[in-house]
């Protein structure tokens, strides 16, 4: 038993080793270059070490912690409201007789679609009209227009996989719709719409433009300073600032998953 | 209340905040499209198709054998999750693959100049150990290294989703092949497949659309001709202040992305109206 | 205590009004070391002049599309009616002073503060072409050169001749980063125009402008075409210096304040040197500009009066960053030992920087070489 185990694992070792060359290859640059202080040819790896990139990041008046926290605020409250209108969005574009459904889908599709560079000026000028500029209502509702793609297609795929059956049975037992809806349908979906949920914050965790051109500099979020360290070439900075977003980017993964295994997927057999 | 009118009124606050918020703005970009020193005409379409026109095929090729590879490799690693026979393969992938999700694009476009250069950590690596020879080292970043980075960071995108959704597929028809003796590949493309597969066109379909869309790759891993048409926007825009050009390359750009998504409308509202 | 610290962002966010007049926000356009050096010298030498003043800066990032991106700031301000802006002073690139004073965007302070009559240079009169004069304040002065690595290329070319040939025998050794990437590569292939052109490059920078001189081009973008094959096509400033900093291109154009930054960052090897070949590259500087409708004025002109007094220009911009001084050479070197003055000049003399050193070519000459570029180069 024992030496037919070993002999499959040659081919799985290899596999998951090639992957995880390919996954952490990349990431490795990116730990290297968050801890070196000189690196240059012809040296493979950096010369000096040093943390010194670090304390200018986390220098008080650059104010990281608190962009961070701000990042994280503006990406949960995007989450909340991406998905308080895509679930009920998502369940009528599945569901019901809609006219023009494909034309909705495809509006909400846009603001992926076109890049969005020549836009900005025309959607800042319109926050700036309402008051709407430098505010962090502003940031989320821009960062809710991206967001709702994701959001919206996924849940409607989401639904649109649950056999109607399933709903109706409970119908005909007494439930309401709303119940119905609630009781059965939204747990067979929610892992479709918590995946979602994670795109939707990854998107808006890693959003510059739109908060510069609505939020800044009332709102300053840390995406803003990875922009300008990463396009800039300093690579350090750069690094280090990515680093630092992963922490809530899996924390959030982390606190999804962990409510989709107890919660939900115990619901899904019944 | 008839149905339509439900269903509208349920669809109606998120495509209010895309009308109001995107397509309105947007409106003034497109007809600045068509407006060539005030009045209307399609000056900047045909000086997009003169300078840019190769960069459009570029742009269409990149996207589409990026969307290709992105597909295949989520399904193999989306079926070895679903039908892997070993638990501890399967949660070592399932702790892999996922890490390219949490990098932003520009990090993405970052780590990869310096991981695929001719004298990056990749050959680096290889060099030292004795793999490849100094001499055969070269560089990746040309249309290879834009490829790799959007198969990098996309691929657990659509990994995420059709794994979720192979996940809740009915275990019985599976294990009922399996006991019939049937091998996995073939239980994968015959049974799994073809119940995940709006999830997995979805995906596929909003990564087409993120990737067309991403600036920071093109610009920082290969911004030389022939390159990807938001490159060329960028530049009209901050080199020319040309929002005209700009423009009509962003309405070219989205007839792009609007043909692939309507492709897969088409085929869901067959599906939906059954 | 967590729910706290929320609520208190959130209030803040939603219902802060930009706080009476003791915080001023600067924009800037550039890389992070130009955030770093108002949050780090700038921010608390002001703070400590002005009790009660607070600065905070916004870096828009590096290259046009900073300034670009401030530019459209402003006219989104404008088009909304906004009555006070949201910005006080702007760092911003030479190329966008023009549209912003030619739309009216500015204030027109330089005779207002001190500093202002120290000024004498023509780009602080007129940005390529057009006539700004009063409206800036040039931060600092940058000019494109040739960064070049001892250890690989002994006997750098000193002009453009000498580098095509150098091209020919050494071929992939060279790498510039096209026009779509940033100045640096644009710089370059101005220089080039400039070299071979076949017209007056006196009146491609000066001006007036006339239609239809691409045709005395033709020759110069063969030239250049057959030349580009033989070099390397780097993605951007930054990747121009990247490549040189893996040894992946010996020699390369690169922006001579970045190619400091990178120096003092550890990105590049110290021996790494600079030239600038004859007939000359341009340079140009960055402008301290104050928006028409910025909320504190007052204090605006302050900051940028600290920000080009000579002390500030001998401290800050060349003994920090080794730049050349925005304001005339004379006060800031009176600020300076002279072993730190000469430092600026380590790689280029101030002669070779008076010969060589060339504004860019008018605002529509610009335009015409980077379209017959992309026309007749990269197509």
């Amino acid at each position: 038993m024992s030496v037919q185990l070993d002999w499959k694992w040659i081919p799985r070792g290899i596999g998951l080793g090639i992957l995880a060359f390919i996954i952490f290859g990349p990431l490795v640059n990116l730990l290297l270059w968050a801890v070196a202080e000189r690196w240059y040819f012809p040296h493979v790896l950096p010369l000096k070490y040093g943390f010194s990139f670090w304390t200018s990041v986390f220098s008080p008046r650059g104010n990281a912690m608190g962009s961070l926290a701000t990042s994280v605020l503006i990406a949960v409250l995007t989450v909340v409201v991406s998905l308080g209108l895509a679930i009920p969005a998502g369940y009528a574009l599945a569901r019901l007789k809609l006219p023009f459904r494909g034309l909705i889908l495809l509006a909400l599709l846009i603001p992926q679609a076109f890049p969005n560079l020549p836009v900005y000026v025309n959607i800042a000028r319109i926050f700036y009209q309402y008051g709407l500029n430098g505010t962090i209502f502003g940031v989320v509702l821009v960062h809710v227009t991206h967001g709702l793609v994701y959001a919206v297609w996924i849940a409607t795929a989401a639904f649109s996989a649950i056999d109607r059956e399933l709903e109706e049975a409970a119908r005909s037992m007494g439930a309401s719709a709303l119940r119905g809806f609630w009781d059965v349908t939204l747990p067979i979906a929610a892992p479709g719409l918590l995946a979602s949920a994670i795109f939707v914050f990854l998107e808006s965790l890693d959003e510059f433009t739109g908060t510069y051109f609505v939020g800044a500099p009332d709102v300053t979020t840390l995406p803003l300073l990875l922009y300008t360290a990463s396009s800039g070439g300093n690579y350090q900075i750069a690094s280090i600032t990515a680093l630092i977003l992963l922490v809530p980017s899996i924390a959030f993964m982390f606190v999804v998953e962990k409510f989709l295994r107890s919660d939900v997927l115990s619901k899904v057999g019944h | 209340m008839p149905i339509p009118l439900i269903g509208f009124l349920l669809v109606a606050p998120a495509l209010a905040i895309v009308l109001l918020l995107f397509i309105v703005p947007l409106i003034s970009s497109i007809t600045g499209a068509f407006d060539v020193g005030g009045t209307f005409g399609f000056g900047n379409f045909i000086k997009s198709f003169e300078l840019y026109s190769s960069d459009m095929v570029f742009t269409l090729v990149i996207v589409l054998l990026s969307s290709a590879l992105i597909g295949l490799f989520s399904i193999m690693i989306g079926g070895y999750l679903t039908l892997g026979s070993n638990p501890t393969a399967v949660s070592i992938l399932r702790w892999v693959y996922r890490w390219p999700l949490f990098i932003p694009f520009i990090v993405v476009g970052q780590v990869l100049r310096t991981f695929l250069a001719k004298n990056g950590l990749m050959n680096n690596i290889f060099i030292e150990a004795g793999i490849m020879t100094p001499m055969a080292a070269m560089s990746f970043l040309d249309w290879r290294g834009i490829v790799t980075a959007f198969v990098w960071k996309q691929t657990p995108f659509v990994t995420l989703l059709l794994a979720g959704a192979m996940a809740s597929i009915d275990r019985s028809t599976i294990e009922a092949a399996r006991n019939l003796g049937a091998k996995r590949i073939r239980i994968l493309i015959e049974i799994v497949l073809p119940q995940v597969r709006q999830t997995l066109l979805v995906g596929l379909i909003l990564s087409f659309v993120t990737m067309m869309s991403v600036l920071s790759v093109p610009l920082m891993i290969n911004a030389q001709s022939p390159t990807m048409i938001t490159a060329n926007m960028a530049f009209r825009i901050n080199a020319h202040g040309d929002y005209g050009v700009a423009n009509a390359l962003g309405l070219i750009s989205l007839l792009m992305t609007s043909v692939a998504a309507i492709i897969y409308l088409r085929q869901t509202m067959r599906e939906h109206a059954r | 205590m967590k729910a706290k610290f929320i609520a208190a962002t959130l209030a803040t966010g939603l219902f802060c009004t930009p706080l009476a007049a003791a915080e001023i926000t600067v924009l800037t356009a550039g890389d992070q070391n130009m955030v770093d050096y108002v949050n780090e010298y700038l921010g608390p030498l002001f703070e400590k002049e002005n009790p009660g003043a607070k600065v905070r800066v916004v870096g828009t990032g590096p290259g046009d599309a900073g300034s670009q991106k401030i530019l459209e700031r402003f006219e989104a301000q404008s088009k909304a009616g906004v009555a006070k802006w949201d910005a006080d002073v702007a760092v911003v690139h030479e190329k966008f002073v023009g549209p912003m004073v030619e739309q009216k965007f500015l204030d027109s302070y330089r005779s207002k503060i001190p500093s202002g009559s120290m000024v004498t240079r023509e780009n602080a009169k007129m940005a390529l072409g057009t006539n700004v004069d009063g409206y800036v304040m040039p931060m600092f002065n940058s000019q494109t050169a040739l960064a070049y690595n001892p250890a690989l290329v002994p006997n750098p070319p000193k002009s453009y001749d000498e580098l095509v040939e150098f091209v020919k025998k050494n071929p992939k050794q060279f790498g510039y980063n096209g026009i779509k990437g940033g100045a640096s590569g644009v710089s370059f292939v101005m220089g080039w125009i400039y070299a071979y052109g076949g017209g007056d490059a006196q009146k491609l920078m000066n001006g007036p402008f006339e239609e239809g001189q691409e045709k005395n081009w033709d020759k110069a973008f063969a030239s250049l075409k057959e030349f580009s094959r033989n070099a390397t096509m780097t993605p951007g400033n930054a990747g121009t210096l990247d490549m040189l900093s893996r040894g992946e291109i010996a020699i390369g154009p690169v922006w001579v304040d970045m190619f400091y930054s990178w120096k003092a960052k550890g990105q590049l090897p110290p021996e790494m040197k600079l030239v600038l070949p004859s007939p000359g590259m341009p340079g140009q500087p960055m402008h301290y500009v104050i928006p028409a409708k910025s909320p504190n004025a007052d204090l605006a002109q302050k900051f940028v009066a600290l920000a080009t007094s000579p002390k500030v220009q001998a401290e800050g911009i060349v003994k920090r960053f080794n730049w050349y001084p925005g304001i005339d050479a004379q006060h800031v070197q009176a600020n300076l030992d002279k072993e730190t003055w000469q430092q600026l000049f380590t790689d280029i003399s101030p002669e070779e920087l008076a010969k060589y050193g060339k504004p860019f070519p008018i605002a529509p000459y610009n335009k015409a070489i980077l379209e017959a570029y992309e026309r007749q180069v990269s197509n």
